[in-house]
């Protein structure tokens, strides 16, 4: 029975795209980079002084007559990065208190149309043989020492990714799951999009 | 209330919220908070406690769970969802504010969260809705059904190793992402729904659904003739419970199902009979979403007035006491609201994840430790909808 599944497999062909190197197949308007101007009545005040901060916006669009989404999917922040990971680059998801999307979206990334691990990219089921740890939600109390935890049991060197307006602001649900300054990489987007996450953790591993 | 009132137990039980317990028909009020009760367990000699979670790979989500075992059974299992609790502000909120907040309760039902709480206040502030903006949500109550079943089943497919099915339907479930996405500007459906209105692009859903379910159609003739995957799902958790809700309760033969006896959203001109199996084992709720998804297309299929529709936004306000009870992809789910001005005073939420947590204890006892993940993810719970607190 397994040859049928083999079979199977090479039955349907190649489906994954050439994303990063082209463009997005199909990118979501929202989240996507906005772009305008103007004071707009903003709930997580991701709109000030008519400047923009991806990492707090939640993509609600009521500052949809000023500002216009531009399906640009770049929205992401990489402050550090490491040659060490271009051959290969593991990830420990930490679900620190998430609606439970940005953990969707962050397996979509190992799905045919972006396979991640053609990137070099992985999961892993343990902190232990982990390269970046990525965080996703507000923080929570019963979640505190299970993230503290995981990061100690880390090697060195070690990446902290914040994957969504949660783990990086608290967007509408709460408190971010650590201080701005202590990521290494924010991914905006509520939940950001499998191409801004793919992008993203493709350039904190040294592309 | 249109469809609730408060007083003694009229109906099927769909769970506890704080002093609420809330039937098919009726909310009782009662002074325990936790009057819907758990089994107390306590470890016999020979056992001990196999801690597994709340953060490990092989978990969607942060949750615990304390196995009992002597070694490879599985006596007791208690499941703690409550590691990630999130602690929501919607209390003194506009229904608009709130709206961002229900949202996020569970992200991946969504639609199934923000359409109870917007038929909530429709139902407090006696907003009718019209037939066009009825069907354009069970669309996307249904579009939202197929996507979570292929993830159920997907993740089904997962423990046993099954790396093509499992990326096949992976591949599936994304292209279902991609027509939300197309339909409503948002992957997820977010800020797609309101109170008294929808935004929503229903064109060329049709098509591009029927290649999904066709494909799926496939791979699911393909799961049925492989022996391997099929002894690992049949007799496994078998969960023969009153209270279950949604695709679990389907899968014991329980006729259980808001979209039959719920008026919230009516599916009464909708030609639409439960998917039911016998065996309530991890096998049955497998066949449960698989057969439903198909039957969620055909639903889709039927509501051929729904185009591309954007309702005017109405403002809110008002006062009074609404409560409304959809079928999310996981069952029953409720929303109590109370406002003022249009400003939420109270709101209360009864997941079906809570039941079915229930059911899943008692449902893994007697089986072995490789048993767990198949029988886990046949429930397809989803813990971010129980581990809240709304204030």
């Amino acid at each position: 029975m397994s040859s049928i599944w083999f079979l199977e497999g090479i039955r349907k062909g190649r489906k994954t795209e050439k994303f990063p190197k082209a463009s997005p197949k199909e990118p979501p308007l929202w989240p996507s980079r906005l772009e305008g101007k103007g004071e707009v009545d903003c709930p997580t005040n991701a709109i000030d002084n008519n400047a923009w901060d991806s990492g707090k916006c939640v993509f609600c669009r009521r500052c949809e007559q000023s500002y216009k989404p531009s399906l640009d999917q770049d929205i992401f922040t990489v402050k550090d990065t490491n040659q060490l990971f271009r051959k290969s680059f593991y990830l420990y998801k930490l679900d620190s208190g998430s609606c439970g999307a940005c953990n969707v979206e962050l397996g979509t990334i190992f799905d045919p149309q972006y396979d991640a691990n053609r990137l070099n990219i992985f999961t892993t089921n343990t902190p232990r043989h982990a390269d970046a740890i990525v965080v996703m939600g507000v923080m929570t109390d019963g979640m505190k020492e299970a993230l503290q935890k995981a990061y100690e049991a880390m090697p060195d060197p070690k990446l902290i990714i914040a994957l969504g307006t949660c783990a990086i602001s608290g967007g509408v649900i709460g408190k971010s799951a650590l201080p701005r300054d202590q990521y290494n990489v924010e991914i905006s987007g509520c939940p950001p999009s499998p191409y801004t996450i793919l992008k993203a953790i493709s350039r904190a591993r040294g592309d | 209330m249109k469809w609730y009132k408060f007083g003694k137990p009229s109906g099927r039980l769909i769970g506890q919220v704080d002093e609420f317990i809330v039937h098919s028909d009726s909310i009782l009020e009662v002074e325990d908070s936790t009057a819907v009760k758990r089994v107390n367990y306590h470890k016999v000699p020979g056992e001990f406690v196999f801690a597994y979670g709340p953060s490990t790979g092989g978990l969607m989500e942060s949750v615990g769970f304390d196995l009992f075992t002597p070694g490879e059974l599985i006596n007791h299992v208690d499941v703690d969802p409550n590691f990630k609790k999130r602690t929501l502000q919607v209390k003194g909120k506009s229904v608009q504010d709130a709206l961002l907040v229900v949202e996020r309760i569970n992200g991946f039902h969504s639609v199934s969260n923000s359409i109870a709480f917007a038929s909530a206040v429709e139902d407090a502030l006696g907003i009718e809705i019209s037939d066009e903006i009825r069907h354009t949500r069970i669309l996307m109550m249904e579009l939202e059904r197929i996507r979570s079943h292929l993830e159920v089943v997907k993740r089904v497919c997962e423990p046993a190793g099954f790396g093509v099915p499992s990326n096949q339907i992976g591949y599936l479930r994304e292209e279902v992402s991609r027509i939300i996405s197309r339909a409503t500007g948002h992957r997820f459906f977010f800020s797609s729904n309101g109170v008294g209105t929808v935004h929503f692009n229903a064109n060329g859903i049709v098509p591009a659904l029927d290649k999904i379910v066709n494909e799926f159609d496939h791979i699911f003739r393909g799961l049925l003739q492989s022996k391997i995957f099929l002894n690992r799902l049949q007799n496994n958790g078998r969960a023969h419970h009153p209270n279950l809700l949604g695709p679990a309760a389907r899968a014991s033969g329980l006729s259980v199902d808001a979209r039959m006896d719920s008026g919230t959203i009516s599916y009464k001109d909708i030609d639409f009979n439960p998917v039911l199996q016998e065996e309530a084992d991890s096998f049955a709720r497998f066949m449960v979403r698989s057969r439903e998804i198909f039957q969620s297309a055909e639903i889709i299929r039927s509501l051929e007035n729904v185009g591309d529709f954007k309702s005017a936004d109405i403002s809110v306000s008002g006062s009074g006491e609404g409560a409304a009870r959809v079928e999310s992809p996981q069952g029953d789910l409720f929303y109590y609201v109370n406002l003022e001005d249009g400003v939420v005073e109270d709101l209360k939420m009864v997941s079906p994840s809570y039941m079915n947590i229930l059911a899943f204890e008692d449902s893994i006892v007697g089986n072995i430790f490789t048993d767990f993940h198949f029988n886990w993810e046949s429930f397809g719970i989803w813990v971010s909808e129980i581990g809240v607190e709304i204030r």
